[in-house]
């Protein structure tokens, strides 16, 4: 027998369980952009990509029967210590579509021969590995630990706090224009403004001495020359309370054939500390142990009578 | 009614020592956050010469001769308070030590970061970025930079670190700067003025106008000094419209100085 109660309770549900077919997600609340207090999308706190996603695909086989064999995900040992908080996508580079950057055969050398150098003088190492700076876009591209990014705004400004080698990046947002073409940084000279909810970041002026990624993570990729023409264009669009989809353009045509594009969303993490990442510091060590290896071994070959 | 010369005399007394205290405290009347504190957004820098000596000093010779007058220590009143840095005796002789072999002892010259107070007077400027939360200050020298939760310390740092763990609140318009958790590897002066992993730094960022902020630091370390002691210094806006955090990135600087001999000798 039906109560009052019961009647009231299965009328109130009649019209949910009649809008359940439209619905195509769970009934999750509405995410909503908020604002900064001078009206800017208000994209701050404390966002991270320990993400394993292999940076390219796999090249095709030279016979163009299939792809070439898997040599599994070596990002996966990379990041094993970290849950992964994103979906993994079968690579970061997603223009062109087959997933490959198209380095060309200049930037193919430049990167074998500092790769096969390290020993023989620090120019020949990563900028990361020398603790001047992971440069721009490599800042933001996973490595295997201290992927942590802190985001702040105020007017006329977004800056973006790097965790590894304690990188904080002023981006004016102010309509200044870029710094005189004589003045050239490692890390580029950056300008941004809002379309919409995405934050287009521009990125000009480069020494030439960076690379366009620096860490074991980005695979083929790291080590390639980033020259002085390099132009790169971020855009940060946040799509949830807990995502911000991060997209590169790079265009830098003595390094690549055509503008290639990396896309990976940054997740929101409260808890993750961002902690002092000292580098230069203490870079004695790596320093000492890669050139000063190099110096051994050609007393030891000497001492062989190998050339 | 005749008031007596005497009363007279104190009460006018009074009336300028009140003139003169509120003078002291003038109110920043400069431009303000949207939550309604002073705006310390900008590029600073300090215009003195502590970061060569924070005492009286005269000017002095290059270390460097090839540098010439471009390298000489040029002179300055000092900023500490009493003009004396209460160094324990121990701690005192090493002082000296110190600044006898600045040139290949100082982490400045190495490009390490700058700790605290130091980055705040070296001869470059450094950014605030003051948001309702958190204050960061970025500093062109090593780019070196410290997040400041405006918030209560809850805990000490697990580590130490070069530039310290800070926490920033605000006391009416001055922002007060808590840092420690410092590890004893950077020193306040190329003079040779050092301290321990106990040091305690508590800085007070007093804005005077919308283009000066005067600076305290209040510098407490018992395994170094007998007391606590301060220095003080304005700080200086930058003007320039165009005015913008250039990068002083000096690793690559001194590569050749620190690694020079392990570097391949055979003509490239």
């Amino acid at each position: 027998m039906m109560t009052r109660a019961s009647i009231a309770v299965l009328l109130l549900a009649l019209p949910l369980a009649a809008q359940t077919p439209a619905k195509t997600a769970p009934a999750a609340k509405i995410w909503k952009q908020t604002k900064t207090p001078d009206g800017q999308p208000d994209i701050q706190g404390v966002w991270v990509n320990f993400d394993s996603t292999p940076f390219e695909r796999a090249a095709p086989s030279p016979t163009g029967a299939g792809s070439a064999p898997a040599s599994g995900n070596q990002n996966a040992l990379l990041f094993a210590d970290r849950a992964p908080k994103v979906p993994q996508r079968p690579s970061m580079v997603v223009d062109p579509p087959n997933g490959r950057v198209p380095l060309t055969p200049w930037a193919e050398q430049q990167r074998d021969y500092s790769l096969s150098h390290v020993q023989d003088s620090w120019e020949y190492n990563t900028t990361w590995e020398r603790c001047i700076a992971r440069g721009i876009p490599a800042a933001i591209f996973p490595a295997g630990y201290n992927n942590g990014y802190q985001i702040l705004q105020t007017p006329g400004q977004v800056v973006i706090l790097y965790e590894m080698i304690h990188e904080a990046r002023i981006v004016p947002i102010d309509g200044r224009p870029h710094l005189p073409a004589a003045l050239r940084q490692w890390n580029g000279d950056p300008r941004g403004h809002w379309e919409g909810n995405t934050l287009v970041v521009e990125t000009t002026n480069f020494n030439g001495k960076g690379m366009i990624a620096t860490n074991a993570a980005s695979a083929r990729i790291r080590s390639v020359p980033e020259t002085e023409n390099a132009h790169i264009v971020e855009r940060f669009t946040r799509v949830d309370e807990n995502t911000i989809n991060y997209e590169v353009t790079i265009d830098d045509p003595k390094a690549a054939s055509a503008p290639w594009k990396v896309a990976m969303p940054l997740a929101r993490d409260d808890n993750y500390k961002i902690y002092e990442y000292m580098c230069h510091e203490a870079n004695k060590d790596y320093m000492e142990i890669t050139l000063g290896g190099g110096r051994l071994k050609e007393k030891t070959d000497a001492a062989a009578g190998r050339k | 009614m005749r008031i007596p010369l005497a009363i007279t005399l104190a009460i006018t007394l009074t009336l300028i020592a009140g003139a003169v205290s509120l003078a002291a405290q003038t109110r920043y009347t400069g431009p303000r956050t949207a939550w309604g504190k002073p705006d310390l957004n900008g590029i600073w820098q300090a215009i003195n010469t502590a970061d060569w000596d924070l005492l009286p000093h005269a000017a002095a010779q290059s270390p460097v001769l090839a540098l010439g007058a471009a390298g000489a220590q040029p002179p300055g009143l000092g900023v500490v308070e009493g003009d004396e840095i209460p160094y324990l005796p121990a701690a005192a002789a090493k002082k000296k030590q110190n600044g006898a072999h600045w040139l290949t002892e100082d982490p400045e010259v190495k490009c390490f970061l700058p700790g605290v107070p130091r980055a705040t007077y070296m001869p470059y400027p450094f950014q605030i970025v003051q948001t309702a939360g958190n204050v960061l200050i970025a500093y062109q020298f090593a780019g070196a930079v410290r997040m400041i939760p405006l918030k209560a310390r809850a805990s000490d740092s697990p580590v130490d670190s070069w530039m310290g763990d800070s926490f920033g609140r605000w006391e009416g318009d001055v922002l007060v700067i808590d840092a420690k958790g410092f590890t004893d590897t950077t020193w306040f002066s190329r003079a040779g003025d050092f301290h321990s992993d106990a040091l305690h730094v508590v800085e007070r960022y007093t804005p005077l106008s919308h283009d000066a902020i005067q600076y305290e630091a209040t510098i407490e370390d018992p395994q170094t000094f007998s007391r606590p002691w301060k220095i003080s210094m304005p700080l200086y806006r930058h003007l320039e419209k165009n005015a913008q955090l250039l990068e002083f990135k000096c690793v690559e600087f001194v590569e050749e100085l620190m690694y020079g001999p392990l570097r391949k000798q055979t003509s490239k």
